[in-house]
């Protein structure tokens, strides 16, 4: 039977609205099954003013059987096995005959008492009693009180609404009981409206002009762009984060298309796509990549008919571009050499120093990588752009629009004749600023992206800021995920542990916390940044795992680990392999080490598993070295055959000490071998899993 | 439309709503929030209803009055409802109404912006509300000010008046603007800006105001130890005054300024703290 929960707010962040719907979904299963209510075909929905969740539940709880117990055995029951005063007492408390008393067995002994059915409560019953606390069980990133209520949520409740089978479930929350009542759009259709079911709902709302459905009104929305860009063969300069917030802030979306003068048109598209979301939440229009003098805007509205909506956000627009083109222009005349010198004056972090102090940490460190690279030809280049790297912090577009930082550095260093290697390198050296933002492109971007993130990684963590949960102030999880990704992307062959090493040697004094300590937690850092990527990728945990196990240092040749473990996973040997693998290292468990000496090998098995092995060794160490993972490991499987032998003809735990241990000894060496590709044994095995 | 019937119709629509018509404060203030009739107000559990106009001083935001939208000195059509009502907004779209906007031709939205002033301790959660992408209204649910918790919770409605009139009149450049049938905005402020900005960016005297800000933080000091709270209230406001015309000089570093800051909000907070003890003995 149908259920229909709205709760309506004053409108709500848009992040908030997300993240209330998950939670409500996950806590209202979670309730109804433990009710035994088991809710069906469960649907989130709704705008920034209505929290919507419909699901399918059954009538009532089923019955249930329920033991009630009174005295013990030993004061229920006579010795001769007749029922005492007590056992009777207890039955005519329950209005039964003394008869219908059983023994019953707990935990505690042996008790008289009885069974019967305890009838489910209604559905009606269970949501009255339940929801309350699931609703004020939702949290946010930020909460509010209001007017004289010490409640809290994101954003004041208004109303709530809710109907199971087409009745109302007068439940109380906050001073509010729910009712069969909701209100259209607040400014095209408040009037109240009385609906009996979802689809009453569904449809009486979109009558006035709410579109309940999130994925109804990301269609309008696409929809309305194709048809307005349609006649400019023009696109949108893509802007995921801003659809998905607007696609919440509003519940009627009309798209709208403005314009505004050319001669904007001489700032460059990322200031005026940046001028134009900042604030007034518009799209900008690309033609190839080229900025055409128009933009998309998405109204809450279900018409402009007079066109006001259209000019009044031409007209904000208009003095917008016209602060950023004063900025533009009264920020060329300052050469960024001349603001370098001023970033003494601003603070990086209170104990790493000003950001004075970074740029020349940084300018260390592009040295020290573009050389480790072999990138000597950028050296020169990557230094100048690490000393101009910062000098935007002090610009009037930066000081407006943060989010140009970097960027606008680069645009500046252009126009004022920086070579294009040094613009490039400064343009790009805050990306990536999320999962889903470019990274660079340029290797000398990549290079000052590195230095810069490690900088921020090392130095925060070295002054004892501790990341916990969602708590990350300096975004150090993503200073580290920077550097990975980079890394990774560009196939750069760097030692990350050197590359720590360096940049705590470049901080020194400035960190608080002893140099040791900064660096494993520098290296935990990235480790936790590399599963998540290989996470993202696709691969399992045990394999990842496997892969991390023989340590963190070249970080495409983890890379290359996983692959090579991922691509031979599926092949019959491997599976035969791991066994032995987990064979060879239960045998070694607990066993001391001992060296192993070849002249005491005496059995023929013994004899060819250890000449095999120095071949296989050789082979697959040097291609380790090289970094041909995938090589490695297929070498490694031709130990199979040998070892197989051995086990098969070998008593490894033979009666002589001497001998035992120098076989012990021969396997301690296959096991080492085997470690440097990956620890196998994390490896689940689909046919141990069954 | 002109800047005057704004306050007019405001004024007379909030005088409606119970709303005491406050007189403007006399003292160079950044927000219409920082004067007494908000910031003591918000504080206790005395209910509240005030609106008035208040002239905010930005001295950064000066443009010699050359740019056609921003100006060092601006006024605010400021309300305060305590406890908040419950179809506060529903309030809120009628007096827009009132002005004879007619809302079903615009699209308006509350966008999630919330407000803090770490001068005088105070922060709220809130939304800009954008008429067809101009911000017209900060519209704040205080939580907290003078390091306190606020209960009940007061609103704060910020008209933004220049914005809103030039949404009303249509027009590009502030200084177009009517503030009666026959005198305009220029008229009366323009001269006003281009002194105030050569002023605030080159001739404020960096000396005089860093001694003038210690005088007045000491004096603050004395007078919070002498329980008089308004006059000590007012030095805090004096203070930071000072602070932005340094600020607006670029003499204050990143750490000065957060430190200056702090030194106001100290202050501030043990007022509010005195003012809610002494009004709960009354």
């Amino acid at each position: 039977m149908e259920f229909l929960l709205e709760i309506m707010t004053e409108e709500l962040p848009s992040s908030h609205v997300r993240g209330a719907l998950v939670q409500l979904e996950e806590r209202f299963s979670q309730e109804m099954n433990a009710a035994g209510l088991k809710p069906g075909s469960l649907k989130m929905l709704g705008t920034c003013r209505r929290l919507v969740l419909l699901a399918d539940l059954g009538a009532s709880q089923p019955d249930q059987e329920e033991i009630v117990t009174g005295p013990p055995r030993s004061a229920g029951l006579a010795p001769d096995g007749s029922f005492t005063k007590a056992a009777s007492g207890f039955a005519r408390s329950h209005g039964l005959d003394v008869d219908n008393l059983q023994l019953i067995k707990t935990a505690r002994g042996e008790y008289l008492g009885f069974k019967r059915l305890k009838k489910g409560k209604s559905t009606p019953e269970i949501l009255i009693e339940k929801l309350p606390a699931i609703i004020a069980s939702l949290s946010f990133p930020k909460t509010m009180r209001w007017a004289d209520k010490s409640f809290r949520f994101s954003r004041p409740v208004k109303s709530l609404l809710c109907l199971f089978n087409g009745e109302v479930v007068p439940v109380s929350f906050e001073g509010l009981v729910a009712s069969n009542k909701t209100s259209g759009h607040f400014i095209h259709s408040p009037e109240v409206i009385t609906v009996n079911n979802y689809q009453e709902y569904y449809q009486d709302l979109k009558n006035n002009f709410v579109l309940v459905d999130p994925a109804e009104r990301k269609s309008r929305i696409l929809d309305q762009f194709e048809e307005k860009l349609a006649g400019l063969k023009a696109e949108i300069y893509p802007d995921e984060r801003l659809l998905e917030r607007l696609l919440w802030n509003i519940e009627c979306p009309l798209v709208i298309m403005g314009s505004f003068p050319d001669s904007y048109l001489t700032l460059p598209l990322e200031v005026l796509s940046t001028a134009m979301r900042e604030g007034q939440e518009l799209f900008s229009v690309v033609k190839g990549k080229k900025q055409l003098p128009c933009f998309l805007g998405i109204a809450d509205a279900p018409s402009d008919p007079k066109n006001y909506i259209v000019t009044g956000n031409e007209r904000v627009l208009k003095a917008r571009l016209e602060d950023a083109r004063f900025f533009w222009e009264n920020d060329l005349r300052i050469g960024l050499p001349e603001r370098v010198k001023q970033l003494s004056g601003v603070v990086f972090q209170e104990k790493l120093g000003s950001y004075a102090d970074k740029v020349l940490r940084l300018q260390e460190l592009v040295a020290y990588i573009s050389e480790r690279l072999g990138f000597r030809n950028l050296k020169k280049d990557l230094i100048e752009a690490a000393r101009l790297s910062k000098a935007d912090l002090l610009t009037e577009m930066v000081r407006e629009f943060p989010g140009l930082q970097g960027k606008v550095g680069g645009l500046y260093a252009q126009r004022q004749g920086w070579p294009e290697t040094v613009n490039r390198a400064i343009y790009e050296h805050y990306l990536p600023e999320s999962w889903e933002d470019q990274l660079p492109d340029s290797t000398a971007g990549a290079i000052l992206s590195i230095a810069d993130k490690l900088d921020t990684m090392v130095g925060i963590s070295g002054t004892g800021c501790t990341i916990s949960g969602s708590s990350d102030p300096y975004g150090l999880r993503r200073s580290a995920l920077g550097v990975a990704r980079i890394i990774l992307n560009k196939k750069f062959h760097l030692s990350i542990r050197r590359l720590i090493d360096k940049s705590v040697a470049l901080l020194a004094k400035k960190l608080t916390l002893p140099e040791e300590q900064v660096k494993i937690a520098c290296l935990g850092l990235m480790e936790g940044r590399l599963r998540f990527i290989f996470e993202k990728n696709g691969y399992s945990y045990d394999l990842i795992n496997a892969a991390l196990a023989p340590g963190l240092d070249y970080l495409d040749y983890v890379e290359a680990r996983i692959k090579a473990l991922s691509s031979l996973k599926s092949s019959k040997n491997f599976e035969r392999f791991i066994l032995m693998v987990k064979r060879v290292k239960n045998i070694l468990k607990d066993t001391p080490k001992a060296k192993l000496d070849p002249a005491r090998l005496v059995d023929k098995e013994e004899k060819e598993l250890y000449s095999a092995l120095k071949i296989i060794k050789k082979n697959a160490e040097k291609m380790m070295a090289e970094g041909d993972f995938a090589g490695a490991q297929k070498i490694i499987f031709r130990l199979q055959p040998p070892l197989n032998n051995f086990f098969d003809r070998v008593l490894v735990m033979a009666e002589n000490k001497k001998i035992r241990n120098n076989r012990l000894a021969l396997l301690a060496q296959v096991q080492s071998l085997i470690d440097q590709l990956a620890d196998y044994s994390q490896i689940v095995l689909s046919s141990e899993n069954s | 439309m002109s800047m005057q019937s704004l306050f007019l119709g405001l004024s007379d629509f909030w005088a409606k709503q119970g709303c005491y018509l406050a007189p403007t404060y006399d003292l160079e203030v950044g927000a219409g929030t920082m004067t007494p009739d908000t910031f003591f107000r918000v504080l206790g559990r005395k209910p509240w209803r005030v609106a008035y106009v208040q002239p905010s001083r930005r001295p950064t935001d000066g443009r010699y009055g050359e740019n056609p939208h921003r100006v060092q000195k601006h006024f605010q059509f400021q309300v305060i409802i305590k406890p908040s009502p419950l179809n506060i907004q529903r309030i809120y779209l009628d007096s827009l109404v009132s002005l004879g906007i007619n809302l079903a031709e615009h699209d308006l939205r509350f966008d999630e912006d919330d407000w803090e002033s770490p001068t005088i301790g105070a922060w709220g959660v809130g939304w800009q509300v954008m008429l067809d992408g101009l911000e017209i209204t900060q519209f704040t649910y205080f939580q907290q000010a003078g390091g306190l918790e606020l209960f009940p919770v007061s609103v704060e409605i910020t008209y933004g008046l220049e914005r809103l009139e030039m949404f009303l009149e249509q027009k590009d450049n502030i200084y177009n603007l009517k503030w009666s049938d026959d005198v305009t905005y220029r008229h009366l402020r323009f001269r006003e800006e281009k002194e105030f900005s050569i002023y605030n960016f080159e001739q404020a005297d960096i000396n005089m105001l860093q001694s003038s800000f210690a005088a007045a933080e000491k004096e603050a000091q004395r007078l919070i130890s002498q329980q008089l709270l308004l006059p000590a209230y007012d030095f805090c406001l004096k203070c930071s005054h000072l602070f932005n015309l340094l600020d607006a000089r670029k003499a204050i570093s990143v750490t000065e300024r957060v430190k200056m800051i702090g030194q106001i909000r100290i202050l501030v907070n043990q007022i509010a703290r005195l003012y809610v003890d002494q009004e709960g003995e009354n």
